[in-house]
């Protein structure tokens, strides 16, 4: 009887605990929204605006990201159904943005950067539910909300007027090319998700995602570093607030300012991530299992850190004017001006947080996801989706090239790396189609794959020049 | 075994049609474009740039390794054609085998096959006859193409003692053959074939392919264009300017660039077409693209307003050095543009040639008396003309500079074999893909304890959990039809668990 009453009891209270996040979520939910009413309302501007219906959907996609973490920290299954609903709600409301541009401009969106990333976080949304539904792999969300959270963040700050076609982008080609672009990144986006998962299914050890983690993370701060450490400050590129871009010095030439001092703490921050990596190597080296709990424990630090640097460059880069090493006088900037910048070290926190839900709760994980077989297929078949969609992309791109430039095939960044990541799309398939390359590599390779699509979509944009200076 | 000379070709083959030199150079040619994305190349970067980039002695480097133009350099180029090589041979070595697959299907079955396919079921039958028309009945509802095999020959040599029963008896053993898309599997030779294609069209492009830059103003002709790489080439054909012109956005940025393009041969104007941006001139295999609208920076005529003393205002345009009658003793002449002045000691100097502040200066002329007004029109101060007397004024209305169009001009003799190659390839990979090669044999076999059952046997060249779907189904089908026209009831089924995806359930 005891016995029983005590069972009851935990049960009890192992459902108010379960409730307490999901409260938590709806009115934070709840809250903003009504706030933004408030907003709208006292602004006067319409209640359904472009800018509006899209902090919705950011709002719904926090929020099933906030429970899919939540699942992460506390393992209540429940968590993972509400936070696919409010994925359903966030992906309406970005529809209704996207119509909402649409008929504004009377174009779909694809003329820029912002219109890029509005479609993107659209159609990885849509895939997010695609694989939830079709394929059954329920906490694919985990991932890719983050991402779509990330991507919605940096919208906030990019230039978001509606510009009027430059004469080369008014074809229909466009919207077949970017579509396809879309659907193909959208489909490697998932298949490096699906990767990532059979890595866990597959019983890679989670001292292994620890050393990979750190590896990422350690990486965007030893770049941000390398590419922006001046003489202890951090140097960013100048903002023109009038004409919402960057300013320029001469033709092609950005002009930066440094930020005193911030360099400083990008150091640190490297360190700290450089730590755990360390630790891993020194515990391999001498083989002793402690060093990994304190490799656990610097990640956990690591987070923090890493969320007051961004806390100290949101407040220092933002709306303030510096000196620039090129030119006399102080030149203003804005957290616009760094995309970059804050997307890397939004990656590297949310980075750090999939780790820790990986390392608290790995066996309510693996046991919400397929088995490790089944997700193995099923990153082939994504894989196999993404192919086709990759090469007609760059053959509808080679084909408007001609149309508007006169050549299918100049070797501009864009369209080499785009090739690039064809070849190696195409080297997972013969190595699993014709080698038989199944499990761990075939997924070190899709993860690879998604890593050049990146660098093709985001890096190539803003690291190197050419043509494809649209988007 | 002993050495000898006919072996190295040999070994060449081998060591190009093997898959991992392959996926080797496939690795060099990506790290090889890498490079070129991230060092800068010669025929897109100005020299200057290179030279504040790169020392002298890195550039120097750079340049003897080929680093500054990948894409042109003979390595890249090599790199290139032993793909194209590797490509053909190992398809050279494997297509045989699947022609014959594909030429020869294997349509009966022997003992030895039946025991080794993963996909099987044996269903208790009373004859051979009724199961086997039960079977077609099944296959044909289930939407499966039915070949009825009638054979003679004995497949069934095994020596097994069912299978020497039907050989001594001497009988045609008929069976059923059931496949789709035995196609697919010549897909990946027609995606490989593909590629193929666009690497020719890329070389005819890369040797008998041109591109290069004309610049026509309103009314002009030429037939010479400035090649990309240098020199410049005579077309077979000239191209006519008749007008052109730069629309606006309200912001002030360009919305649409046209011309109007004739092409002239034997001094006739045997086409003509307005071009804009993405919608190129096309005539015997050369293109000319829209791609710029500049001024030329020279002043084709002042647009100005005449207004005699309490009189009527007319509109002009004066050209330069070219007097306008304004009556039949006045003449009114455009002498002198400057287009960006500044005044130094009350005199008018020229600061730049960027028409940011022009000055023109008017003379009036009566051709009766000869006298001579001169007047001075600043239009960024004030629209009217400041200056001598005269009894006409004149306001300013607006400057028509001249301009010219850019052109681009291409001749692409190889594009034709490259679009043809993207969609083949696009083709073959949707066959490749999405077209599954199923294959399903029905006999009728005696089983290990003598009783007559219709052995259904089946399979597929991928995705083999959605063909196990797709099996039961249709040996679901085939039940029901049996089960209709027998009166035997049916033993246990061999149930195979469903594999979904949530697990085995």
């Amino acid at each position: 009887m005891a016995t029983r009453a005590r069972v009851v009891q935990m049960e009890q209270r192992a459902a108010t605990g379960g409730n307490a996040l999901l409260v938590l979520v709806g009115l934070s939910i709840t809250f903003l929204l009504i706030v933004a009413l408030l907003g709208a309302a006292k602004s006067g501007g319409s209640l359904f605006s472009e800018s509006n219906l899209l902090y919705v959907a950011l709002i719904f996609y926090a929020g099933a990201g906030a429970l899919y973490m939540g699942f992460g920290v506390t393992g209540t299954a429940r968590y993972v159904k509400f936070a696919s609903t409010a994925t359903v709600i966030g992906l309406a409301a970005n529809t209704l943005a996207v119509a909402h541009r649409w008929y504004q401009s009377g174009r779909p969106p694809f003329a820029s950067i912002y219109e890029m990333l509005l479609s993107f976080v659209w159609t990885v949304a849509l895939l997010t539910l695609v694989a939830e539904k079709k394929f059954g792999v329920k906490i694919i969300g985990s991932i890719t909300m983050p991402l779509a959270v990330v991507c919605v963040i940096l919208m906030q700050l990019l230039p978001s007027e509606v510009r009027p076609l430059v004469p080369a982008l008014q074809s229909t080609w466009l919207h077949v090319h970017v579509t396809l672009a879309m659907l193909a990144y959208a489909a490697c986006a998932v298949s490096f998700a699906l990767a990532m998962m059979f890595l866990i299914q597959d019983g890679l050890k989670t001292e292994t995602f620890l050393a990979w983690t750190s590896a990422t993370v350690s990486a965007i701060y030893v770049a941000i570093v390398a590419t922006r450490f001046d003489k202890g400050g951090l140097s960013v590129t100048a903002w023109d607030a009038s004409t919402k871009s960057d300013l320029f010095l001469g033709r092609g030439m950005r002009l930066f300012v440094t930020i005193p001092d911030l360099g400083w703490l990008f150091v640190i921050a490297a360190l700290a991530g450089l730590a755990p990596l360390a630790l891993y190597f020194a515990g391999h080296w001498k083989k002793d299992e402690s060093f990994l709990g304190i490799a656990n424990r610097a990640i956990f630090i690591g987070i923090l850190l890493q969320i007051v640097v961004l806390a100290a460059f949101a407040l220092r880069a933002h709306d303030a004017s510096y000196p620039s090493p090129d030119q006399d006088g102080l030149f203003p900037t804005s957290l616009a001006a760094s995309p970059f910048l804050l997307g890397g070290m939004v990656t590297g926190i949310f980075a750090s947080l999939l780790y820790l839900m990986l390392l608290w709760r790995r066996e309510d994980l693996q046991g919400m996801l397929p088995s490790a077989d089944t997700l193995d297929r099923v990153t082939y078949k994504t894989i196999s989706i993404a192919f086709p969609l990759l090469t007609g992309m760059i053959a509808t791109g080679a084909y408007w090239a001609n149309r508007t430039w006169g050549s299918y095939w100049s070797w501009d960044p864009k369209e080499t790396w785009a090739a690039i990541t064809w070849l190696v799309y195409a080297g997972y398939l013969h190595m699993r189609i014709t080698r038989g390359w199944r499990g761990r590599r075939a997924a070190y390779f899709a993860i690879l794959g998604f890593g050049i699509v990146i660098f093709t979509f985001l890096g190539v944009t803003y690291l190197l020049p050419g043509l494809h200076a649209y988007a | 075994m002993a050495f000898s000379v006919l072996s190295i070709p040999k070994r060449i083959h081998k060591t190009f049609s093997n898959l991992r030199t392959g996926v080797v150079l496939l690795i060099l040619t990506g790290i090889a474009s890498a490079l070129g994305t991230f060092i800068l190349q010669r025929p897109a970067t100005d020299p200057d740039k290179l030279a504040r980039v790169y020392s002298p002695a890195t550039l120097q480097w750079l340049d003897r390794l080929g680093l500054t133009d990948v894409f042109h350099t003979w390595w890249f180029l090599t790199l290139l054609g032993l793909v194209s090589l590797s490509i053909v041979l190992v398809s050279i070595d494997r297509f045989p085998n699947a022609w014959r697959f594909y030429a020869r299907p294997y349509r009966k079955t022997d003992s030895h096959f039946r025991s080794a396919l993963p996909n099987k079921v044996e269903l208790p039958i009373n004859n051979a006859e009724d199961g086997l028309n039960a079977a077609e009945r099944g296959l044909k509802k289930s939407g499966w193409p039915v070949e009825r095999i009638a054979d003679a020959h004995n497949v069934t040599n095994s020596g097994s003692p069912a299978d020497a029963a039907f050989a001594s008896a001497g009988a045609v053993e008929p069976s059923l053959y059931s496949e789709r898309h035995r196609f697919s599997v010549m897909a990946v030779y027609i995606v490989h074939a593909s590629l193929l294609l666009i690497f020719a069209g890329g070389i005819i492009d890369g040797l008998f392919g041109y591109s290069g830059f004309m610049a026509l103003q309103n009314g002009q002709t030429s037939n010479t264009i400035e090649l990309r790489k240098g020199g410049t080439r005579q077309l077979p054909f000239a191209v006519k300017c008749n007008g052109a012109g730069q629309e606006n956005y309200a912001d002030g940025s360009p919305k649409r660039w046209w011309s109007r393009l004739a092409v002239v041969e034997n001094g006739q104007q045997i086409k003509a077409k307005e071009i804009v941006v993405n919608d190129p001139l096309i005539h015997n295999g050369l293109r000319f693209y829209q791609a710029s609208f500049g001024s030329t920076g020279k002043l084709e005529g002042l647009k100005v307003a005449v207004t005699q003393e309490a009189g009527s205002t007319a509109e002009l345009t004066l050209a330069m050095n070219e007097p306008v009658q304004l009556d039949p003793k006045t003449t009114v002449t455009l002498a002198e543009y400057i287009p960006d002045f500044f005044i130094r000691d009350n005199q008018i100097f020229k600061k730049s040639d960027d028409p940011v502040n022009p000055a023109f200066r008017l003379q009036v002329k009566n051709t009766v008396t000869g006298e001579d007004a001169k007047l001075w029109m600043f239009p960024a101060y004030n629209p009217a003309a400041q200056g001598e007397y005269t009894k006409y004024k004149f306001d300013f209305r607006g400057m028509q500079m001249g301009y010219f169009t850019g052109l681009e001009v291409s001749h692409e003799p190889g594009q034709w074999l490259v679009w043809a190659g993207c969609l083949l390839m696009g083709a073959g990979l949707f066959v490749a893909f999405y077209l599954v090669h199923m294959r399903v044999w029905i006999t009728a076999v005696t089983d290990a304890r003598g009783n007559l059952v219709l052995w259904i046997g089946g399979q597929s060249n991928k995705n083999r959990d959605r063909f196990e779907q797709k099996f039961n189904e249709l040996v679901d089908s085939i039940r029901s039809e049996l089960e209709g026209a027998s009166a035997i009831p049916f033993s246990a089924k061999r149930e195979k668990p469903e594999l979904t995806l949530a697990g085995v359930k």
